[in-house]
């Protein structure tokens, strides 16, 4: 299963409530006061070889499935966000090579990546944020043709700009700019001459205080002909492509956050007594906790469809990638805020409770929603999906075989075919359309057993509301450049509702064999589906949509799941392993002291 | 002495922004930049604190016959919305404290206690104020810090107080001590202790906090070790320390909120300037509708949140009977709502919003800091957990009955009597705020399309408080404690933001009666606001007539570029 | 062929696309597109000039292949504007994709 790697890694990490391992949340906090790069802790995923899953399996590396990368992400992310955005930039700054490059430089950078070198993506300039297009930084065609570009200005708010050793640059290569005015550079710093590139100050930020969050400027430097990754002029194609896969991935930076915050929230209810009882049996409290059980749960049941979607319906990941990168991050961003009314005044003291860890997370986690497309770049970009989306809904297309395969988590993924990837999922996403057909098995499933008729009943209230918000949506189309706030409103809404499809989707198609699991308390009776499909109905403003009964069931399973030190996860990860392990020099845990390597096998 | 009020008011906070000067100067020692390094360094600004001195803010927080200048609530938090403006550390770490401690001895405290704690501001001491215990948080009936009661009536006091702002530099503490070993209300007192009566070996000051945000504050710990203290301490009577206690949240939960709202209108402006120079797509950003849209939204959350804080301060001095209900809901309200906006300004600000330098540097500072007002004192649960016992009792006596409150309540500039320490109640049985919506709903003008809008809105709010009626009557005794259920909980946050919107249409009726604030006078903004706080309920309201959001859109941008302050008050700023 | 009688859903009301295109049909038929996605008047458009010149910006531009597909069954690439981003360029270009056909105009 792809998530026993993730397991794996997590077991190698060791555990980080012990200050003796390396990778411990000690660490981790006098790392971000101090606000230095976590090189050691790189270190540690690079001897897990957690880079060779940047790298397709294709080009050397043992990327063949997008759903265990989101797994191994969310691992590494669950104790350390910085981390993992630090170690995972590698993979940011590769995709465009991977989605458009040739195969000498996929050779090449699959080389550079197995050497451990850092790689970083390069769009964003001081003056422009989301305007791609407005981007001043320059690629002239060099004298002598066949040399290739000089490139020229300043990409600033660059993960590893100063650390990283190659560039995925977007440069303007047409002077007259527009959508065919930009390609996309692979920059190899150490092929620069001195002098034609520097570094511009680490910038002080909020969050993810350690990481390398920097600029460069280059003034003339020559880049050899074969770096323009594609073709001249399709950069932002290349790069609108690429941006859906590492979308997609963000969410499991969002996971890990979630987790971790959960977590949290899930000790501080169970040894905080108040008014003579454990909060967790102050009503209240436990409703808050319930709740952001599960919303964490219908984020991770969208992530894991939109991950296998990368595989399944790459054509669709146009409207997957929107839908998750939005919803995702904000929806993990009102569980941390609510979890910070439970956690009170040890939300905001930083060595009371558990190190300070919880504002930690709340922090770090606040880049998810911001970078690679803030949340409004990825409403518009469903925005301006509207009418496909539309034409989609009332003629019932889009890839209901593809999305079928991503909700069966047991069904082996098709081989990765980024050339499938589209700028716009043309007949719309399998994920509404093969809302008919999951509610048939849904049926199914409550004329079998009774107890599921309230997951029925819930989900039978989405084609209606589905109807509505394709309406809204229609009376949306001519909303193109002043797109007014009432079509983000609308947008929101159909991810919503996109969501809860998926929930239905995931559940129906993965009961069976998920029951028999560890997580088996969580899909019997479609608990969680419960659950879930209640958060998002109200969250849609549907009347009545609650359902007290599933939250207190999730909210109990994922208190056994987490006594029982596993992850509170639709998937069984126990964190960890089941037989306790003997100290000594196979112990798996890294050790501060003995760098103790664990190859990935 | 209530004649003259706006004047000596306004001419304090005149005074104290023209003392910090202009915030976007690099130079000035209390603009950002010099805040921003103070708070990465952990210490409150030293000229920030010189400032504060000279301006003698202590006296805001003692009584005029006291020889102090407070003679209102709402112009005290109005006074200390200027600091907080510029920087909430300063704010809490300099003076907020000491007035929480102050208050109990104002409202409880005999005349020697008085005196002498005004000696102690007036000379620019400090007081802080120790009620709560890690261990027991929000719980306070179960503290375990103890004062012994000895056979002479002295004290011996023992045991720890944690998180308490300047403990280490105080000049005295008010000590919420157990003084009884039996369990229950009667068994707490408050001592009010100056530091020269303790034995310096009997007491150690805890090692200092570190907090996400106000980073500068001094927030450290008392550990006693069997210190005897005179019979004199107590403040009030002996048992009575949870009443008082409970009186005089009822100043602090009501004027906090208006204070720290200072801070968010920094936020905004920020975010303003921001969306006013960033080019995206060839145009500004504030010209993209949704952010438009956003900061439009971020102004009338500031609105609605000084109506309610408004309401919620001269309600102590006009209806001292009903404020204890108000001041919970403005305390539980109010940050929920600066909260939010605050956050949804974050997305508009992007990346800039992430970085702890630069121009807009000061917006994360605001965000880290401003959580202490719901964290650091009663959390919004806890305030929840006041007005729902009195919901099943107000739904009884008072909804739809009772007689609306005086215009004068919503009155930004108007006297007021002075400060009724001694009439605090502990719950009240009328509901005058609630009263004067329902009269709004039947005798507000509906000429225009917006005031009927406005009208429109006040019925739906008003039918809204027909359905709380019903509920809290159905509530079951066992909501009225700890284990009250979500739905309780969900009770009191609809009657916070229905006492919001009946803020709101009351601050619009008294400024067309007076005439003197064409904006407030105005319906746009009121339509604008109730529309905002039915949609919070959960309910989808008809579109707003044309113009209204246009005018709040129009009147922000205007405050912006004059450099006016965005509350009730418009108030010129520095810089 | 889009059977336009079904579905529910509102649809801007855009006269259908003629059936024998010539080069003037398809040029109204697009500035009528880009005039309501941009909430500019027809008169507006310059049929010479660059479509993101009037706001549609990139990611908006590539929604046209969607209206060109429902209106001509005629499959092409999301980024048709681009490479074709003025309204004469996109005319020669689907002019050219749907075949010759005579000019009766
Ligand atoms: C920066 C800062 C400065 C401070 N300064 C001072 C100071 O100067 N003096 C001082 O005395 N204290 C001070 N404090 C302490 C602080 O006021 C208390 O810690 C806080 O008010 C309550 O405690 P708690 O946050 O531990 O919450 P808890 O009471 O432990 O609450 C935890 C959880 O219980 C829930 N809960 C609480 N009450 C109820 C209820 N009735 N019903 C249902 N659920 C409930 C809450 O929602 C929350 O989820 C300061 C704290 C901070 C952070
Ligand atoms: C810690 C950190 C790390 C980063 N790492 C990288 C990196 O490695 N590589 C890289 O290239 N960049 C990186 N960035 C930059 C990041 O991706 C940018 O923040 C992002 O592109 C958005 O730009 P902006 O924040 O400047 O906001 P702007 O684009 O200036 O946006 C300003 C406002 O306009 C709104 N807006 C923008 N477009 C629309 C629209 N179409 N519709 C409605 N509203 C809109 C925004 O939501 C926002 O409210 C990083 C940023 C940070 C803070």
């Amino acid at each position: 299963m792809p998530y026993r790697l993730a397991e794996q890694l997590e077991w190698n990490l060791g555990d980080p409530d012990d200050p003796g391992t390396l990778f411990s949340h000690a660490r981790s906090l006098a790392l971000d006061e101090r606000e230095e790069f976590p090189a050691a802790l790189c270190a540690v995923l690079d001897q897990f070889g957690l880079y060779e899953f940047y790298i397709p399996t294709a080009h050397g590396g043992r990327l063949a499935d997008y759903e265990q990368l989101v797994q191994l992400v969310r691992t590494v992310a669950r104790r350390d966000l910085t981390v993992a955005i630090a170690h995972g930039k590698t993979y940011l700054g590769a995709v465009c090579v991977w989605v458009d490059g040739s195969a000498e430089q996929r050779r090449r950078l699959g080389a550079a990546i197995a050497s451990r070198l850092p790689v970083c993506l390069a769009l964003t300039e001081s003056a422009h944020g989301s305007d791609l297009l407005a981007g001043d930084v320059v690629a002239e065609p060099a004298a002598d043709e066949a040399a290739g570009h000089l490139v020229s200005g300043e990409k600033w708010l660059i993960n590893n700009a100063t650390r990283g050793s190659l560039l995925s640059v977007l440069c303007r290569t047409d002077p007259a700019g527009g959508p065919r005015g930009h390609s996309v550079l692979l920059v190899d710093k150490r092929d620069l001459p001195a002098g034609t590139y520097r570094h511009l100050d680490k910038v002080r930020t909020h969050g993810i205080r350690g990481a390398d969050i920097s600029g460069i400027a280059f003034d003339r430097a020559p880049v050899p002909a074969g770096a323009v990754v594609g073709e001249v002029g399709h950069g932002l194609e290349t790069v609108l492509k690429s941006l859906q896969l590492t979308r997609t991935m963000c969410a499991a930076l969002s996971l890990g956050a979630a987790d971790h915050a959960l977590a949290l929230g899930l000790d501080f209810a169970a040894q905080r007594r108040l008014y003579g009882r454990s909060l967790i049996d102050l009503p209240q409290a436990r409703r808050t906790l319930a709740e952001s059980a599960a919303d964490v749960l219908a984020g991770e049941a969208l992530a894991l469809v939109a991950a296998r979607t990368v595989q399944t319906a790459p054509a669709e990941l146009s409207v997957v990638a929107a839908v998750t990168k939005y919803l995702v991050p904000t929806r993990t961003e009102a569980v941390i805020t609510a979890l910070t009314g439970l956690l009170g005044a040890r939300a905001f003291l930083k060595d009371v409770h558990a190190g300070g860890r919880f504002q930690k997370v709340d922090r770090d986690h606040r880049i998810v929603g911001l970078f690679d497309g803030n949340t409004l770049v990825n409403l518009n970009s469903l925005i301006s999906q509207f009418s496909t989306l539309v034409r989609a809904h009332r003629r019932g297309t889009g890839d209901v075989a593809g999305a079928a395969a991503a909700f069966r988590l047991t069904a082996p993924l098709p081989p990765v075919a980024l050339e499938r990837l589209s700028l716009l999922a043309r007949h719309g996403s399998g994920v509404p359309a093969a809302l008919p057909g999951c509610l048939a098995l849904l049926r199914d499933a409550a004329a079998r057993n009774p107890a599921v008729e309230p997951a029925l009943r819930a989900a039978e209230r989405l084609p209606a509301v589905m109807d509505e918000v394709h309406a809204e949506m229609a009376g949306l189309l001519d909303a193109r450049t002043e797109v007014p706030p009432a079509a983000f409103e609308t947008a929101r809404r159909f991810t919503l509702c996109f969501a809860a499809v998926a929930c239905v989707g995931l559940w129906t198609h993965s009961h069976l064999d998920a029951e028999a699991g560890a997580t088996g308390p969580l899909w019997r009776d479609a608990l969680w589906l419960r659950a879930a499909l209640a958060r998002l109905l109200t969250a849609l403003g549907l009347p009545d949509a609650a359902d007290p009964e599933a939250l207190d069931g999730v909210l109990d399973a994922a208190r056994a799941l987490h006594a029982e030190r596993r992850l509170v996860s639709l998937l069984p990860l126990a964190l960890r392993p089941a037989t306790p392990v003997q100290d000594g020099p196979d112990r798996p845990g890294v050790r501060a002291h003995a760098h103790a390597a664990g190859g990935a096998s | 002495m209530t004649g003259g009020q706006e004047a000596r008011t306004a001419a304090r906070v005149a005074e104290l922004n023209a003392a910090f000067g202009d915030p976007g100067d690099p130079v000035n020692p209390v603009g950002h930049d010099r805040l921003l390094e103070a708070d990465e360094a952990g210490e409150l600004s030293a000229a920030g604190e010189k400032l504060l001195d000279a301006f003698g803010l202590n006296a805001e927080f003692v009584p005029t016959a006291l020889g102090g200048r407070l003679e209102r609530v709402d112009s005290l938090a109005r006074v200390l919305r200027e600091v907080f403006r510029r920087d909430v550390a300063l704010g809490l770490g300099y003076g907020v404290t000491s007035f929480m401690a102050a208050v109990n001895v104002w409202t409880g405290g005999d005349e020697r206690q008085r005196t002498r704690l005004a000696e102690i501001l007036l000379g620019g001491g400090r007081v802080s104020v120790a009620y709560h215990e890690l261990a027991h948080g929000n719980d306070f009936l179960r503290n375990e810090f103890e004062a012994r009661v000895q056979p002479d009536g002295s004290f011996l006091l023992h045991g720890a107080k944690q998180v308490v702002n300047n403990a280490g530099r105080a000049d005295a503490w008010l000590l919420f001590s157990r003084t009884d070993p039996a369990p229950g209300p009667r068994s707490h007192s408050v001592l009010m202790v100056e530091r020269a009566e303790v034995a310096p070996e009997r007491l150690t000051v805890l090692p200092r906090y570190g907090t996400v945000g106000v980073r500068g504050c001094l927030l450290s710990g008392l550990d006693f070790d069997r210190a005897p203290v005179p019979g004199r301490a107590l403040v009030g009577e002996l048992g009575h320390g949870a009443d008082l206690a409970l009186r005089s949240f009822q100043l602090t939960r009501s004027a906090l909120p208006g204070m720290a709202l200072g801070a968010a209108d920094t936020a905004l402006r920020t975010v303003v300037s921001f969306a006013r120079g960033r080019r995206l797509y060839q145009r500004t950003v504030d010209a993209i509708p949704q952010a438009r849209a956003t900061l439009g939204d971020a102004f009338l959350d500031l609105l609605i949140s000084d109506c309610l804080c408004l309401a919620g301060t001269r309600s102590v001095h006009l209806l001292p009977d009903e404020a204890s209900v108000y001041a919970s809901a403005v305390k539980y309200l109010v940050p929920a709502l600066l909260q939010g906006a605050m956050h949804d300004l974050s997305i508009v600000l992007g990346a800039r919003f992430y970085l702890r330098q630069g121009e807009f540097g000061i917006f994360q500072k605001h965000l880290r800091d401003l959580p202490v007002l719901s964290l650091g004192h009663a959390g919004a649960a806890a305030c929840q957990a006041t007005i729902i016992p009195q919901l099943p009792r107000l739904a009884r006596r008072s909804w739809f009955r009772g007689e609306a409150a005086p215009g004068a309540l919503f009155d930004p500039r108007g006297d007021l009597p002075e400060t009724p320490f001694g009439r605090l109640a502990l719950t009240g049985d009328r509901d005058g705020l609630s009263a004067s919506l329902v009269a709004a709903a039947d005798t507000a003008p509906d000429g225009s399309p917006q005031e009927a809008a406005v009208r429109a809105l006040a019925r739906q709010l008003t039918g809204e408080l027909r359905l709380i009626q019903q509920e809290s009557l159905a509530l079951p005794p066992q909501d009225r404690t700890a284990l009250a259920s979500p739905a309780a909980f969900a009770l009191a946050d609809r009657y916070a933001v229905l006492l919001a919107g009946a803020a709101v249409l009351g601050v619009w009726r008294r400024a067309g009666d007076r005439g003197d604030d064409p904006f407030l006078a105005d319906p746009a903004w009121a339509a604008a606001a109730l529309h905002r706080l039915v949609r919070r309920l959960g309910r989808r309201p008809a579109d707003l007539p044309a113009g209204c959001v246009g005018r709040v859109q129009e009147e922000l941008l205007r405050r912006h570029a004059e450099r006016r302050s965005f509350d009730l008050y418009d108030t010129a700023l520095a810089g | 062929m889009i059977d336009t009688s079904t579905g529910s859903t509102p649809q801007p009301a855009f006269d259908p696309a003629p059936r024998q295109p010539t080069a003037e049909s398809l040029a109204r038929w697009l500035v009528q597109h880009v005039a309501a996605y941009t909430r500019l008047s027809a008169d507006a458009i310059d049929r010479t000039a660059p479509l993101t010149g009037y706001g549609l910006d990139s990611v908006a531009a590539l929604s046209l292949c969607g209206d060109i597909e429902d209106e001509f069954d005629l499959a092409v690439e999301p980024t048709v504007a681009w490479d074709h981003p003025t309204v004469e360029a996109l005319v020669a270009y689907l002019l050219d994709a749907l075949g010759p056909r005579p000019e009766t105009a």
